[in-house]
């Protein structure tokens, strides 16, 4: 088993890097009742294993008790019927789910779901009336629509059912549904705090940490906890007994995001454009995230940039990422960005060197 | 333009070599003087007229005065005085009769030529020999001329460096040679002539074939030019050809064709020169040229009243031969057709006579042979059992006549029925309000199948009857493919008529291939009618023509049937409409009428995308511009967004600002893109326009110029749009993902999410699943990979996933190194594994687009469920207290022998159980006090299955999926 699988906190009394938190959470469910929750923060900053040990801290072991499903639910959207697919994880106490993956006809599972769960009301070992837990991941990339149908639904329905929403910025929620939770925010552990857990693991595993290994491990990990404990397995599987000059191996596509990003410096011209938008169809075919492309891209760029372009360059990156968004096609978003930045680059470089 | 420059051209310096020079005077002036004496003053003229409007114009005026007949039609030819177009005429002449014997030569003969055309053709060397102060003027033309056309001045010089005695010949003959894999180049030397306008006929009677590029002229305008002056072109070299018209010549199959039939070769100039000639024929020595122009002129005259008579005769025969009622054309109503006008003329003109329709001859010799062998072969009630033998294989009780609108479907099988003397009972199956016979009023108000039920079976009874005394009938069922538009199932009935009825049926169609005909095709006789030629149709609106009074060559019909696309009907309503306001239709007239109309139909996206992006993609309008992008508003984008950058701008010629063009384009294309999700996500399709305007219009507009490759080896042609393959392979490849995801979810040792999983997790767990492979022993790291994928339920299909979505172009195959014999061993040892491994849930996870049927062992065990759903919500406690003590049993034993460390899922086989796939708490610790609490947990769930039946409706859904 990975590393991040095996030593995932399993309880809120377990958590090593977001205590105060895991504490506030577990005094707020022992009454059986929350509210509904709305975790955000960066991704490996460990929202979901948090809302785990939360069901567990709720439910018992029977939280842990799932099934992986592909549902069809037939939604009635006025005159026609649409056949929705969509895979769920559940337990007899929560669903959980990722409403985004049905592109832009997400709003329909939000009502569909919330509703069935709403039918399906469970009695608690006391008698009372339970609720069950709706838990939606990636609420950010919900659709506005959805957003708000969500929105009526979480009151309606809010006797029989709790929603836990998953999401890492909370800035592409509307501010309807962030009023309506109890937001949490899960900041990114610092780099002490991992190293802390890394020397954990490595102890549990029996592992000679050289020193300074650990912490520069945290330093390339962007504080990403999962990273972290990622790669050092991968330094792992790579070379034992560690060195401490070790190479931490970057992740495959980054190391070819940092190709694309030497191209584009070495040269600016119609060719290299042409070229690197082959390079950007190959990360978006192996199903890379435009947006972390863009992300890195950028990032990889800075590195290599006068100080006087940086402020403009990140400009154009947040302009760019903005209209793909609201765009469909990414690939002609990001050639954009990149034709954009050839021509500034350019320019500059005429400017400056005649 | 360019006499224009040579005013002040000679200000300025020489610079170029000679041969640049030589390029210009031919190009710039096709009438150039020839008496070096005589030069400057006619240059002043010339330079005075396009200086200073006024003063010509008083010329022209005053020339109108002379001539008023001529002059006012154009005023701008009337460039030199009359006396000196007459010599210029002559000069021409003799240019002719210079040119046609050279250029059959050959290539290397017939490129001078042009050039020295003319100069009145004189010969190379003479040329050369040009006064330096026609050196100078030249030269300034060149340069004053620079800065406006960049793209123009980069050939001429491209020539220059050729050699001085190569001049444009050779260049022009170098691009030949490219352009022979490429697509037609634009003219070299595009609208820098001055187009001459002639006598409206001057080339009547005369056929010309159009060969590679022109010098000035587009192929379109010279096809436009010659046809409007009463010439015809024609798509390849034959007998009836008298010139080919070609500016160098590329040795391709017409010039090959001319050779050999000895097809006279023609160049630009020399086409500009005999329109010329006519033109100056005609004013100043009229009686010189009179005959010839008169000859044009009266021919049509003479013509016409022939044609009328035969009219005449024909319409009085078919008159006679028509039995129906009363024809409306008869030679005498000709006279006052106003009168009669409130008949359409398509109705008028209908042909009368089976050999009137206009193509398809053959086609109605098939109908009435059907339709006369009909009684034969069906109705065999005189000679019996005879007739059914003979040929039942090929015949059909019905027949279907299938064609584009307006080309005498119709028509012809009236006609038809007409002859043969069957009564006719048209039924218009899309709405059956129609001019039908008191017969099938009665039927109508119900649907239309029953009256045609009601006929089929009336006419059985009167043929039973004495046959010779009742009128055969014919049933005409019009525009069958709009038939079950209201009522379904019409097309059934249809059929089933045809099999019962003892009456022909004849079915129009214009859709043969259309989806409601599917059926009723094999119950018919298939005739499809062809689109006539326009020469038919040309012919057959003359015959109208004349019927009218109206005065039309025939070009200009010929035109007309070429834009309509072969609708005879449609046709006919334009040339009545256009007849309302003129008597005389000329070319213009037509062309300018249909342009709206004209060859809208095929344009395909990459045509489209080659217009846009052409070299003259700048001089296009914008209603053009959108009818292009338009042409397919969702492949024209993609083309373009995957050629934009491969066009070398015209807008810049360097480089870096090349590259900020290429930003804006860019970033115009995203704009569309954003458009797009408006009109298609929220029916905003009002945007259309902006989103083709963002799409395809800006960035063709900033990067319209000349394709240029960017690979090595690539084609210059412009890419199919890349992006639906990316697309498609993308959604591939997150199927794929998906099916892994939800795998290591259904292990239950992970809650990534599905982005997680790729960006952050797939690098060690590739590198777990294949490092192993590399450096252990085989059998060792075969052991420990199949372990790993047991634990997150990877299957094989998984691990290839895994190692696809890790390969990058450009970088080592993440496969690389591991030896084929492991990897063999590999796929044994996990097979091997999944036989006696438990089933897992990833197992019986249907997935999205993996719509697969569950492995046969899987298939076997959800059997008997279907039976003992019912009994699990009965004794549902029990049997989970049971179920429960079985699968911790099984942990337990399962646990002793891994050591904790695999995962096992207990499928419940248990008949009464239901598809139950439940994974035990995970606990590789202290496994018993955890029990503990799942079973409480456990307690609880079902207390409340019970209840509500959750599982048991969840148990049910997800058989129902299966």
């Amino acid at each position: 088993m990975l590393w991040v699988d095996k030593y995932r906190p399993k309880t809120l009394d377990k958590v090593m890097v977001h205590e105060d938190v895991a504490q506030n959470l577990k005094k707020l469910v022992t009454e059986q009742d929350c509210p509904h929750l709305l975790f955000y923060g960066p991704s490996g900053s460990g929202k979901k294993t948090l809302i785990m040990a939360l069901l567990r801290q709720m439910f018992g072991a029977a939280a842990d008790k799932v099934k992986v499903e592909n549902k069809t639910w037939k939604v009635d959207a006025g005159s026609r019927t649409i056949d929705l697919e969509l895979t769920t994880l559940s337990s007899t106490h929560h669903v959980e789910m990722n409403p985004s993956d049905a592109g832009f006809q997400d709003r329909y599972i939000v009502q569909e779901i919330i509703k069935e769960m709403a039918k399906n009301r469970p009695i608690d070992t006391k008698g009372k009336k339970g609720f069950k837990v709706l838990v939606l991941n990636e609420v950010d990339k919900l659709s506005r629509e959805a957003q708000h149908s969500l929105r009526r639904t979480m009151e309606k329905y809010s006797a029989s059912c709790r929603l836990i929403l998953c999401c890492n910025s909370s800035s592409k929620v509307t501010e309807a549904i962030r009023s309506r939770c109890l937001n949490v925010r899960i900041n990114a552990p610092t780099e002490e705090q991992i190293v802390k857990v890394l020397e954990f693991i490595g102890k549990k595993e029996g592992l000679q940490l050289p020193p300074g290994f650990a912490a520069r491990v945290a330093e390339k990990s962007n504080r990403s906890l999962r990273r972290a404990i990622l790669s050092f397995e991968t330094c792992r599987v790579q070379q034992y007994p560690f060195t401490s000059n070790q190479a931490i191996p970057p992740m495959d596509w980054e190391e070819y995001v940092s190709v694309i990003a030497s191209d584009i410096m070495k040269e600016q011209s119609p060719k290299r454009l042409f070229q690197v938008r082959g390079k950007l169809y190959e990360l978006l075919i192996n199903c890379i995230p435009p947006e972390m492309i863009l992300k890195r891209l950028l990032a990889e760029l800075l590195k290599k940039l006068d100080a006087e372009l940086k402020h403009e360059v990140c400009h154009w990156a947040a302009y760019y990422e903005h209209r793909m968004r609201l765009g469909q096609k990414a690939i002609f978003h990001l050639e954009a960005f990149v034709a954009k930045f050839m021509s500034i680059y350019k320019e500059f470089l005429i400017a400056t060197f005649g | 333009m360019k006499q224009h420059d040579k005013g002040n051209g000679s200000v300025s310096k020489p610079a170029k070599p000679a041969s640049t020079e030589k390029v210009s005077p031919a190009k710039s002036q096709p009438e150039k003087p020839v008496q070096g004496g005589q030069e400057n003053s006619d240059r002043r003229k010339t330079s005075k007229y396009f200086d200073k409007k006024k003063p010509e114009d008083e010329k022209v005026e005053a020339l109108v005065k002379r001539k008023p007949g001529k002059g006012n039609e154009k005023p701008l030819d009337v460039e030199t005085p009359p006396s000196k177009k007459l010599q210029k005429a002559e000069d021409d002449d003799g240019d002719d009769d210079f040119v046609l014997p050279k250029s059959n030569k050959g290539s290397a003969g017939a490129t001078p030529n042009k050039k020295l055309k003319s100069g009145s053709g004189r010969g190379i060397a003479q040329k050369l020999k040009v006064e330096g102060s026609d050196e100078e003027k030249d030269d300034g033309d060149e340069d004053i001329e620079t800065p406006r056309k960049p793209a123009g001045r980069g050939r001429g010089g491209r020539g220059g460096s050729a050699g001085p005695a190569g001049g444009r010949g050779r260049g022009g003959s170098g691009r030949g040679g490219f352009m022979n894999f490429g697509e037609r180049k634009d003219p070299p030397h595009k609208g820098e002539k001055e187009v001459p306008e002639g006598d409206p006929d001057c080339l009547a009677g005369l056929t010309f074939v159009i060969s590679g590029t022109l010098d000035s002229l587009e192929r379109e305008e010279a096809e436009d030019l010659i046809k409007r002056l009463g010439g015809r072109v024609t798509g390849s070299v034959s007998k009836k050809t008298n010139y080919l018209l070609c500016d160098e010549d590329i040795g391709g199959r017409k010039s090959a064709k001319a050779k050999e039939l000895g097809t006279a070769f023609l160049t630009e100039d020399g086409l500009f020169d005999m329109i010329h000639a006519s033109k100056v024929a005609k004013a100043p020595v009229k009686n010189e040229v009179k005959k010839s122009s008169d000859k044009i002129v009266t021919q049509i005259p003479r013509e016409s009243p022939q044609k009328v008579d035969i009219k005449k005769q024909v319409s009085n025969s078919s008159a006679k031969g028509a039995a129906s009622k009363g024809s409306a054309l008869s030679p005498s109503k000709r006279k006052d057709q106003s009168l009669t006008s409130s008949l359409t003329w398509t109705e008028k003109y209908r042909p009368k006579v089976p050999n009137d329709i206009v193509g398809n001859q053959s086609l109605v010799k098939q109908l009435h042979d059907w339709l006369a062998h009909w009684n034969e072969q069906f109705l065999h009630t005189g000679q019996k059992g005879k007739g059914k033998r003979q040929n039942d294989s090929s015949a059909k009780k019905a027949v279907l006549l299938s064609g584009t609108p307006g080309i005498g479907k119709t028509t012809s099988a009236k006609l038809v029925c007409q002859m043969l003397g069957f009564q006719a009972i048209e039924v218009n199956a899309s709405d059956s309000r129609g001019k039908a016979d008191a017969k099938i009023l009665k039927g109508i108000s119900g649907s239309t199948a029953n009256s045609i039920k009601e006929l089929v079976s009336n006419e059985a009874l009167g043929a039973n009857m004495d046959r010779s005394k009742h009128p055969k009938t014919v049933l005409i069922m019009d525009e069958v493919d709009g038939m079950s538009a209201g009522d379904r199932g019409g097309v059934a009935d249809l059929i089933a008529s045809i099999k019962i009825s003892k009456i022909p049926i004849i079915c129009i169609c214009n859709d043969r291939y259309s989806q409601k005909l599917k059926s009723l095709v094999n119950y018919c006789l298939l005739l499809s009618y062809r689109k006539p030629t326009k020469q038919q149709i040309a012919k057959r609106l003359l015959h109208v023509a004349n019927a009218e009074g109206l005065q039309v060559n025939e070009i200009a019909l010929e035109e007309l049937a070429e834009r309509v696309n072969g609708d005879i009907r449609m046709a006919i309503n334009q040339l009545q409409y256009m007849s309302l306001s003129m008597s005389i239709i000329k070319y213009d007239d037509i062309r300018q009428r249909l342009l709206g109309s004209a060859k809208d139909e095929d344009i395909s996206p990459f045509t489209a995308v080659d217009k846009l992006f052409g070299f003259n993609g700048g001089k296009l309008r914008m209603g053009e511009r959108i009818d292009l992008s338009m042409s397919d508003p969702d492949l024209v984008p993609l083309l373009i967004q995957e050629n934009y950058i491969n066009y070398r701008p015209s807008l810049a010629a360097k480089d870096d600002k090349r590259m900020s063009l290429l930003a804006r384009a860019a970033e115009s294309i995203g704009d569309g893109d954003i458009f797009n999700v408006q009109i298609r996500r929220y029916r905003q399709w009002q945007l259309s326009q902006s989103s083709s305007l963002s799409s395809s219009i800006i960035p063709a507009a900033l990067l319209h110029g000349q394709r240029e490759t960017l690979e090595q080896g690539e084609r210059n042609f412009n890419r199919f749009g890349g992006w639906l393959g990316k697309n498609s392979t993308m959604g591939k490849n997150f199927r794929l993902l998906e099916n892994l995801h939800v795998h290591l979810l259904a292990s239950r040792e992970s809650n990534l999410g599905r982005e997680t999983l790729r960006v952050d997790s797939l690098t060690l767990l590739l590198k777990r699943l294949t490092n192993p492979l590399r450096l252990l022993p085989k059998d060792e790291a075969v052991q420990q990979v199949v372990e790993l994928m047991d634990i997150y339920s990877i299957s094989q299909e998984d691990f290839d996933t895994i190692v696809e979505l890790s390969k990058f172009q450009g970088k080592p195959d993440p496969l690389d190194g591991i030896q084929p014999a492991v990897k063999a061993a590999l796929t044994k040892a996990y097979k091997q594994g999944s036989s006696s491994r438990a089933v897992r849930s990833a197992d019986l996870i249907t997935l999205p687009g993996n719509k697969k049927a569950p492995k046969k062992r899987i298939a076997a065990i959800l059997e008997p469920v279907d039976g003992g759903l019912e009994v699990e919500n009965g004794n549902a406690s029990a049997d989970i207290e049971d179920d429960e003590e079985n699968s911790s049993d099984t942990e337990d034993t399962e646990d002793a022998a891994n050591g904790g460390e695999t995962l096992r899922l207990d499928l419940q086989t248990d008949s009464s159980k239901g598809i139950q796939v439940e994974i035990e708490p995970k606990s590789s610790g202290n496994s018993s006090a955890k029990k503990l609490s799942a079973g409480r947990g456990r307690g609880g769930s079902s207390a409340a299955e019970k209840k509500g039946g959750g599982r048991g409706s969840g148990a049910a859904a997800a058989k129902r999926k299966r």
